[in-house]
């Protein structure tokens, strides 16, 4: 008997593949494409370069400035967000009174422009009137204010990943969270009657059962983290001490209008990130059943 | 489960419409609107809408309703740049920065407002309005006078026992001195360091003191002798803040938020350069200063007497994808209109003052605010802007915001202690070089 086609389930998915194919397929499209080529409105014609601009962009010393400092935003951002998630999920796993309250509270940096979470903590780190230094003071802890952005490059970095962090620790606790909710409470039981205590039932079926909450949660920091572009543009300006690649890309394209260079840029970062989140997944992610 | 799902032959057929129908959406999306009946302007500005009334009044005078948006000032010129590099509509008038003509210009992402208004008669009544041309063409017409202008807290410098302001560099480094050796304040001096456009423009202003340029007529670094301008600039700039006249938090200050968090709050005595307007917006505004009173405007002190003051305007013109140049031209002749600016300054009330507006364009405008008494230190401003003078007097160079990327990122590390100012000046002259010579 020959079977009819039916077309309601490709007739469904048509709008997410229509809007993937123009918003996202097409310019990385573009972009593959344009990366081989010199643009440069300022010197016209555009023309066909071949590696041209990636071997300009890779002997750039700002470029490679940038690319040193988002390798540590992002060691510090993912190592950071992950324990941190790890923790406010496991604490988050069981009802108790005010957890939604909390839930909510917890979400709300995520909710916030990374525009708006720099210029917070503008007031914070600020070396003449910041919040900080008051409190430090305060306290007799340091004698006069002290200078956190601009001056040492690890901590200028530092200082503005707790930003990034304090901002995407609400999307891994959630990824995590929702892992967690789905382990079986028979198995804490179990252990339980077998004598494990609440540090070995964390480490033995906690932790291996969340890994595919912490992959997703990981891959999700890395792509952040290797944009950060509001937190060190507000916070330390274009200064190299914190630049990023994303800036790097932004200062390339829109500041000395080399578009070329720019599209080169934005090419090795989203391959980068795309290695790097198949790694991940392959070392972490592992599919889990109960 | 889904093969259990029962789906009528209707529904299928009302989902793929519904289908069809996302898609067709799509493409009305892209397509170009069309100009409303009557028409509709976009106006976008790194500023707050104008008064309600005001645009109220052009709407009946004219039939053109302004739908106004503000963008701060980098994401518009980000968005400028993309917009007609995509060579789409973006806004029919919008932001032209004096660093930002020699680029426009050569690009041609505005259209020459020598076509829609009399520029010519314009240009006695508008000082500034040179600034704004190039190759022959004016890309943008003038709308705020900002200038950079050096403003003293005289009450933080009388209690040092200083009543006669300085007018050389040296009486100025003098009095600030004594400023903290007398325990006034414990840091005198504002410059933001942050790696940011005002730190350039800080730089610039501190060079024409020194009396000096940037860049000769070709582009061409003068800066980079020790005995230039530029470089005995950024050598004093530097040097404020390891002798602590400038506090070590600014190394990462950019400049309104120095004028608002130091200046205004009386944490220092003085700004060198500063922006006109700040006296009457800023510092004498009790919400925001507790300093009321107490700030003046002084005529910038230079090297062997007072300096001229550099020019730091803002514009407005038609990106060349304008949908409506026409209606464009209209609002950009009323907005910068004499009386209108004086208006938009304070002059008739604070129902038509516009907020975060410095001071006219016009002379005019100008003279109507003086005769008001409505503008304070008007009569300095009024003298300092017939003598203001542009940065770059033979116009921005097409490659200004690269070169300008590079003063405030090597004047931040020279500022930080990562680079001595003599190599960051070098840096800094090797930028100029290469982009002068179109390499």
């Amino acid at each position: 008997m020959k079977k009819r086609l039916d077309l309601l389930p490709y007739a469904l998915i048509s709008p997410l593949i229509i809007f993937i194919i123009l918003l996202a397929l097409t310019p990385a499209a573009f972009t593959t494409i344009a990366a081989f080529f010199r643009v440069q409105p300022l010197n016209p014609p555009t023309k066909f370069s071949g590696l041209e601009n990636f071997r300009d962009i890779l002997h750039n010393a700002d470029v490679i400035s940038s690319l040193g400092n988002t390798f540590l935003y992002i060691i510090i951002g993912v190592t950071l967000s992950t324990i941190l998630g790890i923790f406010f999920a496991v604490v988050l796993q069981r009802r108790f009174t005010g957890r939604s309250i909390l839930i909510a509270v917890l979400i709300l940096p995520w909710a916030l422009p990374g525009v708006v979470e720099g210029i917070l903590w503008t007031g914070i780190w600020d070396g003449n009137t910041g919040v900080l230094n008051s409190v430090l003071k305060s306290l007799h802890l340091i004698s006069h204010y002290q200078v956190f952005l601009g001056q040492n490059k690890i901590l200028t970095i530092l200082a503005i990943e707790i930003v990034q962090v304090w901002q995407i620790t609400p999307l891994s606790t959630i990824l995590i969270l929702a892992v967690l909710q789905n382990i079986p409470d028979d198995l804490y039981e179990a252990a339980k009657i077998d004598g494990s205590d609440a540090r070995k039932s964390f480490l033995h079926i906690t932790m291996p059962l969340i890994r595919p909450g912490i992959a997703i949660a990981v891959v999700q920091a890395i792509i952040a983290t290797l944009n950060i572009f509001d937190q060190p543009y507000i916070l330390n300006g274009a200064a190299s001490t914190a630049n990023s690649l994303a800036m790097e890309t932004y200062a390339v394209s829109f500041q000395n209008l080399n578009f070329g260079q720019g599209y080169a840029l934005s090419l090795l970062i989203t391959v980068f990130t795309l290695l790097v989140s198949v790694v991940v997944a392959k070392f972490i992610y592992k599919k889990v059943e109960y | 489960m889904l093969d259990a799902i029962k789906v009528s032959k209707s529904t299928k057929s009302a989902a793929i419409a519904l289908t069809v129908a996302s898609a067709l959406g799509f493409a009305t999306l892209a397509a170009p609107a069309k100009a409303a009946s009557p028409v509709t302007i976009s106006v976008v500005l790194a500023a707050p809408p104008l008064p309600a009334p005001m645009l109220a009044e052009f709407t009946k005078a004219t039939g053109i309703t302004v739908k106004w948006t503000q963008l701060d000032w980098d994401s518009l010129q980000t968005k400028i740049a993309a917009a007609a590099t995509a060579n789409t509509f973006f806004a029919d008038a919008t932001d032209v920065d004096w660093s930002r003509v020699g680029q426009l210009g050569k690009l041609n992402w505005f259209l020459p407002m020598e076509k829609y208004v009399d520029t010519k008669a314009l240009a006695a009544d508008m000082p500034q309005l040179g600034s704004f041309s190039k190759n022959g063409h004016v890309v943008g017409i003038p709308y705020d006078a900002s200038f950079m202008v050096t403003t003293v807290n005289k009450a933080l410098f009388a209690k040092a026992g200083i009543t006669k302001m300085p007018t050389t560099i040296d009486e100025y480094t003098a009095d600030l001195k004594a400023v903290k050796a007398k325990g006034v304040v414990q840091y005198p001096l504002n410059i933001p360091f942050a790696a940011a456009e005002g730190l350039s423009t800080y730089w610039y202003e501190t060079t024409g003191a020194f009396g000096g340029h940037i860049l000769d007529a070709n582009g061409k670094p003068l800066f980079t002798d020790p005995a230039s301008a530029g470089y005995k600039a950024a050598a004093w700039m530097v040097n404020a803040v390891k002798t602590g006249l400038v506090p070590p938090g600014n190394i990462n200050v950019a400049d309104s938020q120095g004028q608002q968090t130091l200046m205004a709050k009386g944490k220092v005595a003085s700004t060198f350069s500063d922006y006109s307007g700040n006296v009457g917006s800023l510092y004498e505004v009790p919400a925001s200063s507790s300093v009321v009173g107490q700030v003046k405007y002084i005529p910038t002190p230079g090297l062997k007497g007072t300096a001229a003051n550099l020019g730091n305007p803002d514009g407005i013109g038609i990106p060349a994808k304008a949908k409506n140049p026409e209606a464009a031209a209209k609002f950009i002749s009323w907005f910068t209109d004499g009386k209108n600016m004086a208006d938009f300054a304070g002059a008739s009330g604070t129902a038509r003052t516009w907020v975060g507006y410095f001071f006219p364009s016009r002379l005019s405008g100008i003279a109507i605010l003086n005769k008001k008494g409505s503008i304070i230190g008007g009569d300095v401003l009024a003298s300092m802007l017939k003598t203001s003078a542009a940065v770059f007097p033979q116009g921005a160079p097409a490659w200004y915001p690269e070169f300008s990327g590079a003063v405030y990122s090597n004047l931040h590390a020279a500022a930080a202690g990562t680079k001595t100012v003599d190599a960051a000046i070098k840096a800094i002259g090797a930028v100029a070089t290469k982009l002068s010579s179109g390499k």
